[in-house]
């Protein structure tokens, strides 16, 4: 069952005089529970197209429909909203909040959603940094943290509210091979565990053969769609 | 949550906080220091008129009022003593004593000055007027002797001092020349120049013959018994006055508030240049603020990209920025309202020796002298912490509202 559609996406942007089309008519389906990997050279338009997918970004033309519903039409705070309920992200280089521990962060979106009580708050957090394998760390600040430990972080404040998509745009790149494969390995868990669906974009080809399927981007076209 | 990300963060830079909050400190530090002293000296200035020229109210027949100027001795208050008993059963009323001011003409046997003549009842005059606080010397002796007492640079111009003899001229009240010598028993020392350059006391009794008196009485003057607040102070002297009104219809009755009026206009115009005054210095702390924050939100950016990520709404951005201003704002007006309060205890109590700081060149320009103590004014204390704290907000504004309108893709590329 499709849980996102893209119909013939299109992003430009003015820079001076100049056009730059940085997606020229992405078509695309994701299934829940796909675990998909979007490759490509630099400026492909992998990056433009998780910020559209994730709602941080709109279109210049085509449609964006999450489980029927259709974005375009959304302002900007109809965006947050949904972003917040349905949406999750894992960045390049973490962005943990620096002044809050490791719960706190990992409550962040919770408190944000204000759906849960304090206590399901704390009790939620605390399993989903056990997940990560952090279980004892929860009261460190980010500082205190290696960049590994921090990405498990990260990965455990984007999964703690049960999002339909998380949106991961190079989430290893800044980790040395055997943590990448460490953070890889969560990923996959928690995909096969809760059937989230997690979008990430890569340049890596160790990350990339974790995919279950591997979208290749090509000056802003699909150029392969690789289901394994 | 909002508040805990901001009061760390606050925590977080810490020594840009500090020095934001110093400003403010400082600033409100330098406000409550001036206005305890301004307040302090208006309130000093205040005693000093009362209890050496104008009494708190003073009491003369309209005609006289009227006619001041040439201080003439046609007009008298009719039964001065039985309104001077009458007065002194009002509570309110501490003190009551008549005087008789006349033109006159001091000689050295050289030199020849005009002075205002001022006849006193030697007994009841420290109930209202506190002259013999400031005499160099002594005060009359009550045995109806010619003494006189002289503002102390009217001495000094005519060379004489306490011991000396002078001569006195005045029209008596029959407009007949009259000249006397006097012996000189003090010299009085104000911050009154027109006390201190022109101003000479003899006793009624003396003035009886040297002026032809006959019981004249030009004004009745009325001190009110003092109070801690001020306000009610000047509640009593109002009261009182019209009290005094109502049963004298004849009468002029005027308090110190209206015949020092020019000195009131001067003392508003004084606090507001003070509040001028600390609203600039507060300004440099609203600008320091503003770039504070200003700061905060350009290190902050991709921070601000993460939070609009998972959901924050641009609002929740700007109020997160603008509590981390409130803290700060907080955090000095705290800071300034307490060194405040130390500082001003010690005012109150020790004071500020004005004289020894400043010299003698103020004295005769101000009607203070000596140490002036700090007042406490709590509706003061609490409308500086007030605006400390809403500098800061209004400082944190545009900054605040800047982080909330930083585009999410825009601020999670930042670097």
């Amino acid at each position: 069952m499709a849980i996102l559609e893209l119909s013939d996406l299109r992003k430009e942007y003015h820079k001076g005089d100049k056009i730059i089309a940085a997606l020229q008519g992405v078509t695309l389906s994701i299934d829940k529970g796909e675990f998909l990997a979007v490759v490509g050279p630099s400026g492909s338009g992998k990056s433009t197209l998780l910020n559209i997918i994730g709602c941080l970004d709109s279109p210049s033309q085509g449609q964006v429909v999450y489980n029927g519903r259709k974005l375009g039409n959304m302002d900007e705070r109809q965006l947050a909203e949904y972003r917040k309920s349905n949406i999750a992200f894992v960045f390049q280089s973490y962005n943990l909040i620096p002044v809050l521990t490791v719960r706190e962060n990992v409550e962040l979106p919770l408190v944000i959603e204000r759906r849960l009580s304090v206590q399901q708050t704390r009790q939620r957090a605390l399993a989903m940094i056990d997940a990560v394998g952090l279980s004892g760390m929860a009261d460190r600040l980010p500082r205190e943290l290696s960049g590994g430990q921090e990405q498990r972080v990260a990965i455990a404040r984007a999964l703690v509210k049960d999002p339909l998509l998380v949106l991961a745009d190079e989430p290893t790149a800044n980790l040395d091979s055997h943590t990448a494969e460490e953070i890889m390995s969560i990923m996959r868990k928690m995909n096969a565990d809760k059937q989230t669906t997690f979008v990430f974009s890569t340049h890596d080809k160790m990350v990339e053969s974790h995919a279950r399927r591997v979208i290749v981007l090509k000056d802003g076209q699909i150029d392969k769609d690789e289901r394994r | 949550m909002l508040f805990t990300i901001a009061f760390r963060n606050i925590l977080r830079h810490r020594r840009r906080t500090i020095l934001s909050a110093i400003t403010i400190a400082a600033g409100m530090l330098v406000f409550i220091f001036m206005n305890s002293l301004l307040t302090g000296a208006d309130r000093a200035a205040i005693d000093n008129l009362i209890s050496l020229n104008t009494a708190a109210l003073k009491i003369q027949t309209q005609r006289y009022q009227n006619e001041q100027k040439t201080l003439p001795l046609t007009d008298g208050i009719a039964n001065a003593d039985s309104l001077r008993l009458k007065l002194l059963t009002d509570k309110r009323v501490k003190g009551a004593t008549p005087r008789t001011r006349f033109l006159g003409q001091l000689s050295n046997y050289a030199d020849a000055v005009p002075v205002i003549g001022i006849a006193i009842d030697e007994r009841t005059d420290s109930t209202v007027f506190s002259l013999s606080r400031c005499i160099e010397g002594s005060y009359f002796s009550g045995d109806n002797r010619r003494e006189i007492i002289l503002g102390k640079r009217l001495a000094a111009n005519l060379g004489v001092t306490a011991g000396d003899f002078i001569t006195l001229y005045a029209l008596t009240r029959y407009e007949s020349r009259n000249a006397d010598e006097f012996k000189i028993v003090g010299l009085l020392n104000t911050t009154d120049p027109a006390l201190n350059r022109g101003a000479a006391y003899i006793t009624l009794s003396a003035a009886d013959d040297f002026i032809d008196r006959e019981g004249l009485i030009t004004e009745l003057d009325v001190a009110v018994r003092e109070r801690i607040n001020y306000q009610t102070f000047v509640k009593d002297v109002k009261g009182v006055q019209q009290a005094v009104r109502r049963s004298n219809p004849g009468c002029a009755v005027d308090s110190y508030l209206e015949i020092a009026a020019d000195y009131f206009k001067i003392s508003r115009m004084k606090s507001m240049f003070g509040f001028i005054f600390m609203g600039f210095i507060l300004l440099i702390a609203g600008v320091g603020i503003f770039n504070t924050v200003f700061m905060s939100v350009f290190e902050r950016i991709r921070e601000i990209g993460v939070l609009r990520a998972h959901g924050f709404k641009p609002a929740e951005i700007t109020r997160l920025f603008l509590l981390e201003g409130v803290f700060t704002g907080v955090a000095g007006s705290t800071l300034g309202l307490a060194a405040g309060c130390v500082v001003n205890v010690f005012l109150v109590i020790y004071g500020y020796p004005i004289d020894k700081v400043a010299g003698d060149s103020i004295a005769g320009d101000l009607p203070v002298y000596g140490t002036i103590y700090g007042q406490w004014n709590i509706g003061t204390l609490a409308a500086v912490f007030l605006f400390g704290i809403a500098v800061a907000v209004l400082a944190g504004i545009i900054p605040a509202r800047k982080a909330g309108s930083i585009e999410v893709n825009q601020a999670l590329r930042f670097n």
